[in-house]
């Protein structure tokens, strides 16, 4: 199945109508785009004069879990947490340490599978950092083109939709298409960015941070962007991002996690609603109002997330757990089948009546971290 | 203390009723080769002892820059000042070298975004503490490491005797923005400059920054300069908040004044892009365009070409800053806004 010119042109859908079905859908609408089992990415810590292995950062470790066609997917959590490793490795812009990917119903890089190259056509990357992710010597139009060219589109047709594309994210092509990145701004640079990532028409877009480093006024506008084209191309968003906020506005169902593991998932109404992880709890109530009535007075948790080279036993929560027991440091707590997209689930004791937690199985609302708040004035 | 050439004969008035900070028509413009670059925009500003103001506005708009020409810590030879900075009873912009060296530090200190990079890798966190200790109150080195073992507890670092010895890559983010803090308050400061300190920490962390801060300006009594471009944090530490655009005030109020009844339509753009629960299904009402060219500033009000509200007045001339109901305003619709959105309130509380 390679890319040919014809293809290239005749099955991009409309703008101005959501497409009914995508041509390019094999599995049906019950399949889910891309199935990620065990994944798991640990890089070496070497040392010494001949580099010995000393150890390794379990960056992301065993790592299970389902993207469904059309859903958007928020993957939240703090620096160090995993996140970046996790969008790369959807990617596949690293080797696995272990586990595979399944794409629609075509196991990737298997025999009989989906070639890599292949792969990367249906899935593309935003990058948080705008302008190192452009090359500085290359005309913008010439760099949303250029994924299309590697695939061996001719070039007038590369540039044709790539002025297309450029229209589409709401620059004008006849005004930037010859502009180099440093004539542009930050927000504008995103805007090619996403364009460049949709040049090879895309089902699964990953946004690494996509909206974090502009401004207030221009990642909204950005925002309002990326649900447009959602809409419109038949995307699929994995939104990766720590602000709490824009993860909510954009997501369907929520994936949370912290140092290397996935700590909770579930639908996104449930997850904001009742967080049953202590530590989405947690980063839940560390949002900040927009009232300066509703001051927090107490932090929810205490320290800093530990290191990912050495992280704690059992649960790698428990060090900063209010609610932490020996069981807790002991045994690592079990996690259901994340292959179900439609269940809410989080990898700790209490939410499991068998674990021995003292707590465990007790309602959820009296163990809910909050912090207190001053008194409306 | 000071000399009299440094001292601003004109202020007179009792010490607590009299601001800690005046800054009169602030200018502040970078001057290259091929152009100048207008960073800020006669900015005036008052700020009372023991008093927490928030800048807050988009990157560019200046804030960082004001706050640097407090401590005259600007490029020398390139920035052009104009206007006029009291801190005290010096003039910062006519200060000598020499002098400015036993303010900074001392009387005004300042926490960094970037821990990392403000702290030197390869002395220990209790040697950078008390470095400045010995530096500012000219005590020996063990009583400076003693003072530095204190402040360490003051920040409320775990284990201090043991992070005294460390060196700054073996410590977490938020544990460095705290040394940070301590190396900040060891002069005991009456005014502290906090430039983004919790924007590169985590959510979980921050929160605990801020808590922390607000419980040492509160036990110190210093006025602090906050910079940030995130309203939540604003609205958790601040008293005032002046926001900033194209480097000028265009607003200026108690915290609440502002961040919970705007007056001015770029604050509005500003609350409204900040997504915080909107609706799923509705797009989010942002500011369009983008903020102008520092190098070529259009003329008249600089949010006139983003703003829904503008007339042709707006961009004929700058709106002077008019004060009612408490805030400070500079724009020629404040008033209309301010009273619909009133109209508005009142009509959904009834």
């Amino acid at each position: 199945m390679s890319m040919t010119e014809s293809d290239f042109t005749s099955a991009r859908p409309r703008l101005d109508t959501v497409p009914a079905g995508d041509p390019r859908d094999r599995g049906g609408k019950a399949q889910p785009l891309l199935i990620v089992e065990n994944l798991a990415k640990h890089f070496p810590i070497k040392n010494g004069l001949f580099g010995r292995k000393r150890g390794a950062v379990r960056a992301v470790d065993d790592v299970s879990f389902v993207i469904l066609k059309g859903e958007t997917l928020g993957v939240v959590g703090e620096s160090g947490c995993g996140k970046s490793t996790l969008a790369r490795l959807l990617m596949r812009l690293m080797p696995l340490t272990d586990g595979h990917l399944v794409f629609d119903g075509d196991p990737v890089e298997a025999l009989r599978g989906l070639s890599l190259k292949e792969f990367r056509r249906n899935v593309q990357m935003v990058f948080q950092d705008s302008s190192s992710s452009l090359n500085p010597r290359m005309p913008i139009i010439d760099s949303v083109a250029f994924g299309p060219r590697a695939h061996k589109v001719k070039r007038s047709a590369a540039r044709r939709a790539a002025a297309a594309l450029l229209e589409k994210v709401g620059l004008s092509p006849a005004m930037f298409g010859g502009r180099y990145p440093h004539e542009l701004s930050g927000g504008q640079k995103q805007r090619v960015n996403i364009a460049r990532a949709l040049a090879l028409e895309p089902r699964l877009l990953i946004l690494d941070e996509a909206v974090s480093a502009l401004d207030k006024s221009v990642a909204a506008q950005v925002l309002n962007l990326l649900r447009y084209l959602k809409r419109h191309l038949n995307l699929t968003y994995v939104f990766i991002s720590h602000d709490l906020g824009v993860v909510q506005y954009l997501s369907d169902r929520i994936l949370v996690m912290y140092l290397g593991q996935v700590v909770e998932i579930g639908p996104a109404a449930d997850v904001y609603s009742a967080p049953k992880h202590p530590y989405t709890q947690a980063l839940l109530a560390s949002q900040l109002s927009m009232d300066p009535g509703r001051r927090i007075e107490q932090a929810p948790v205490s320290g800093d997330p530990p290191s990912p080279a050495n992280p704690p036993s059992g649960c790698r929560f428990h060090t900063r757990c209010p609610f932490s027991e020996a069981v807790c440091a002991a045994k690592a707590p079990a996690f259901g089948d994340a292959m179900d997209a439609a269940i809410h689930l989080a990898r700790c004791h209490l939410t499991d009546p068998t674990s021995g937690h003292s707590l465990a199985g007790s309602a959820l609302s009296s163990l809910r971290i909050t912090a207190p708040e001053t008194s409306a004035a | 203390m000071t000399g009299t050439a440094t001292a601003i004969p004109s202020v007179t008035g009792n010490a607590m009723s009299r601001p800690l900070v005046e800054i009169e028509n602030l200018e502040v413009s970078f001057v290259t080769r091929d152009a100048t670059v207008r960073a800020v925009n006669g900015l005036s500003l008052r700020i009372m002892p023991g008093e927490v103001l928030c800048l807050i506005g988009e990157s560019g708009s200046g804030k960082s820059v004001t706050m640097r020409a407090l401590m005259r810590l600007l490029p020398k030879g390139k920035t052009r000042f104009g206007g006029r900075v009291r801190v005290g009873d010096r003039d910062i912009l006519s200060l000598r070298e020499r002098e400015l060296k036993s303010v900074r530090g001392a009387e005004i200190a300042m926490v960094f975004q970037e821990p990392m990079t403000s702290l030197d890798p390869v002395y220990t966190v209790g040697d950078q503490i008390a470095e400045t200790v010995m530096r500012h109150e000219g005590c020996g080195k063990t009583q400076a490491m003693e003072r530095a073992l204190e402040l360490l507890k003051l920040v409320r670092v775990p284990l201090p005797e043991q992070r005294l010895r460390a060196y700054p890559h073996e410590l977490s983010g938020g544990l460095r923005q705290r040394i940070m803090i301590a190396t900040a308050l060891s002069c005991r400061p009456k005014l502290l400059l906090a430039d983004e300190p919790t924007t590169a920490l985590d959510a979980t962390v921050q929160i605990q920054v801020l808590i922390l801060l607000r419980k040492l300006q509160a036990e110190f009594g210093m006025s602090v300069i906050f910079v940030t471009h995130d309203l939540g944090v604003a609205a958790q530490i601040a008293d005032k908040v002046a926001v900033m655009y194209a480097g000028q005030i265009v607003e200026y109020g108690a915290a609440d004044d502002v961040l919970l009844r705007p007056s001015h339509p770029y604050t509005l753009g500003l609350l409204a892009s900040t997504v915080h629960g909107q609706k799923r299904d509705k797009d989010i009402e942002g500011i369009g365009g983008s903020p102008p060219d520092l190098r070529a500033l259009p003329p008249g009000c600089s949010f006139a070409p983003r703003c829904r509200y503008a007339r042709t007045a707006c961009t004929a001339a700058m709106p002077p800053a008019a004060t009612f109901d408490g805030v400070t305003v500079r724009c020629y619709h404040a008033r209309e806004i301010r009273e619909n959105a009133n109209a508005a309130r009142a009509t959904t509380v009834n």
